[in-house]
């Protein structure tokens, strides 16, 4: 039955060792929903964040993989908006990726608010001026369409698209793929925007805090940016992962090159952004707040050492490398350079996130520090063993690589 | 929330904020609805066939869609862009001005295989011969049935089934593997002729049948060394041994000399169904 299901021409491993791949996966799973099932039955003291440091491990990492699962709806824009046809070849990954990366963040959102079964209270009752309730109403369209995008590739299964209803269906959709691209690439760097305008309007945390630009805060606008460039590294990072443990050639050459290109130039514009945004809130805004900017590089874990690892180590450096046509065309830079972007922009959600909240904001107050709890770290780690058993299962019965066959047929250099 | 929701008052914060969410859960339902409508349209019309050729024929390799005028020599490069169907192909009728070589009029055997050049030929590996009745004669060639070897099954349409260009003509299941096989006109079945790989099929095609699209004489030699080059790429490191490029003969079983999954592969590669 398996070799069944298996796209024709598509070496896979045998189904045993398959499974064997899966079992770890599914054992981190199966740890990480029982700790998620003690949060939810017992309740949030299960957790180590309290009313003073209400956002810790989940948060951080969700605002994290929704930053890296932006590449679905970056590779989207350029496939069928940019008409950046090179991407045909990574289109359908991204697509998983940002669906596995869309899907674990609103599950973790789930349990974090407690009340999942409460979930359409912030449809019914929704606070307007609040731009949690932009993320929330974004977050939940924008997964319908990761699903509905994700679905012509399921459609596509070698015996699903025997049935003539799952073809004509796949078929249909696949024409009015362009409209879901559009209203992803809205809804995205709306709620991109949303969540990086959520700190932005925190005057009662001076670090966060950042003067408006239009109607919103520069935050609004950095985290657009920093999910767009980093995007494309994460689709091009995790397309060389999948390369090397399958031992399959994936995309053509000329894919990476485009990858390091858009993503090199995005992050260029967003480090200088960055920066003028860092300069004008040390020079401007903190002494307005009436705070001095020093004093938050003041304490031992962070200091300007995050600063200089956030703008030049993890943003600069990465930046140049993947802009230059010297550097992204070899392969022994441009992928570190990847990575060296992705953990660029999870440094910053966790400054962000982490650091804003463990800062102190009034004379008296101490330095916080915070620790997940395992159940915390568990059910997080469930989501990254979804994520992996999902890819798995997609890249297995499904052709997420269209370009693969093609690439095996030929001779090898 | 609605406007007729508690909470909702008609000031611009609420109306942008709802309007914006509206529209995209308007342009998210309407793009599915109708992708719904027309997908029920198509099965309602008998579609399917020719989307089920349309995907498959849009996953093929580069090479495995080489134009006909490529393999002659007229159109160096050129790709087909209308699905191995020349009728509707504007660039086709150019081509065709340029004129066709000859065709030599004695069977062509040298290739391996046989190849009698007495009847048209479809890129899916089967053939149609006209007969003094008006009706059509469609089997499967001989480079095919050298792949499937001896199946366990085929399932053919029976008569009085519909056939169209490039629709399924039937199934063949070998070696535990099943592939469909292209037909390669439009018509009515009328009777079922042979067994196994060797039937046939006798095809009404309800008046004077448009051929175009099939090869014949020069072009069918021309595509059936493309065919074989092709094959030797696909077997790659040749575990049948030195035959093909040593002007040898294909052996009467293809599938017997490989393993499970690189036939699967061969089989979709070389009748079209990737």
């Amino acid at each position: 039955m398996d070799k069944r299901l298996v796209t024709r021409g598509l070496p896979r491993v045998r189904f045993g060792r398959f499974l064997l791949w899966l079992v770890p996966w599914a054992a981190l799973l199966g740890v990480g929903l029982y700790a998620a099932y003690l949060c939810l039955a017992v309740g949030l003291n299960q957790t180590n964040m309290d009313n003073r440091f209400a956002f810790g491990l989940w948060i951080y990492l969700d605002l994290t993989v929704i930053a890296l699962g932006a590449g679905a709806f970056f590779t989207g824009f350029l496939l069928y908006v940019m008409k950046k046809r090179e991407l045909a070849g990574v289109i359908n990954s991204a697509v998983v990726i940002g669906f596995i990366c869309y899907s674990g963040a609103v599950a973790i959102l789930a349990i974090d608010v407690g009340q999942p079964l409460r979930f359409w209270f912030t449809f019914w009752h929704p606070n307007v001026h609040s731009m949690l309730t932009e993320v929330t109403f974004c977050l939940t369209l924008y997964l319908t369409v990761l699903a509905i995008e994700y679905l012509p590739l399921v459609l596509r299964n070698r015996q699903l698209k025997k049935r003539p209803s799952m073809l004509v269906f796949e078929f249909e959709l696949h024409k009015v793929m362009a409209v879901f691209a559009l209203v992803g690439t809205f809804l995205s760097f709306f709620h991109q925007g949303s969540l990086g305008g959520l700190y932005g309007v925190l005057q009662g945390r001076p670090f966060a805090y950042r003067e408006s630009f239009l109607a919103w805060p520069s935050t609004f606008f950095l985290f657009i940016l920093s999910a767009a460039a980093a995007g494309p590294s994460f689709v091009l990072a995790t397309t060389w992962i999948v390369s090397k443990v399958s031992g399959r050639s994936l995309v053509k050459p000329g894919v990476f090159d485009l990858l390091a290109r858009v993503s090199g130039s995005l992050l260029l514009v967003y480090v200088l952004a960055k920066s003028v945004d860092t300069l004008v809130w040390i020079n401007h805004t903190s002494f307005q707040l009436g705070v001095d900017p020093a004093s938050f590089y003041a304490f031992a874990p962070f200091g300007t050492g995050a600063l200089f690892a956030e703008i030049v180590l993890l943003g600069l450096v990465p930046a140049l490398l993947l802009a230059l046509p010297r550097t992204r065309r070899d392969p022994r830079l441009v992928v570190p350079a990847a990575f060296l972007a992705c953990a660029g922009v999870a440094m910053n959600r966790f400054v962000m996130t982490v650091q804003t909240l463990a800062l102190p904001t009034l004379a008296f107050d101490p330095f916080l520090s915070y620790t997940p709890s395992w159940q915390e770290v568990a059910s997080f780690l469930a989501v990254v063993a979804y994520g992996v058993i999902l890819y798995s299962l997609s890249f297995r019965y499904l052709n997420l690589f269209p370009h693969e066959r093609e690439l095996a047929a030929l001779p090898e250099a | 929330m609605f406007p007729w929701s508690p909470e909702f008052t008609w000031d611009a914060t609420h109306v942008a904020f709802f309007g914006a969410l509206y529209s995209v859960l308007l342009a998210v339902a309407g793009s599915l609805a109708l992708a719904v409508w027309r997908a029920r349209r198509d099965a309602r019309e008998g579609r399917a066939a020719a989307i089920a050729w349309h995907g498959d024929f849009g996953e093929m390799p580069a090479s495995a869609r080489a134009c006909r005028h490529q393999l002659t020599g007229k159109a160096p490069g050129r790709a087909c862009e209308s699905g191995f169907d020349c009728r509707p192909c504007d660039a086709h009728g150019h081509f065709e001005e340029l004129g066709r070589p000859a065709a030599p009029l004695e069977a062509a055997d040298h290739f391996g295989f046989n190849l009698p050049l007495d009847r048209l030929y479809h890129r899916g590996h089967t053939w149609v011969r006209p007969e003094p009745d008006g009706t059509l004669t469609v089997g499967l060639d001989d480079l095919a049935r050298r792949l499937v070897g001896a199946p366990e099954r085929v399932e053919l349409p029976g008569a009085g089934s519909r056939l169209q260009v490039n629709g399924p003509a039937g199934r063949i299941t070998t070696r535990g593997h099943d592939v469909r096989v292209l037909s390669p006109v439009d018509g009515t079945v009328v009777a079922v002729r042979g067994e196994g790989a060797a039937a046939t099929l006798r095809v009404d095609p309800g008046g004077t049948p448009d051929l175009r699209h099939l090869l014949s004489g020069t072009e069918a030699r021309a595509w059936a060394l493309r065919e074989l080059e092709r094959l030797q790429r696909a077997l790659g490191s040749s575990e049948l041994g030195a035959a093909l490029a040593d002007g040898g003969e294909l052996v009467a079983d293809v599938g017997a000399a490989l393993p499970r999954d690189r036939y699967d592969a061969l089989l979709g590669d070389m009748l079209l169904e990737p």
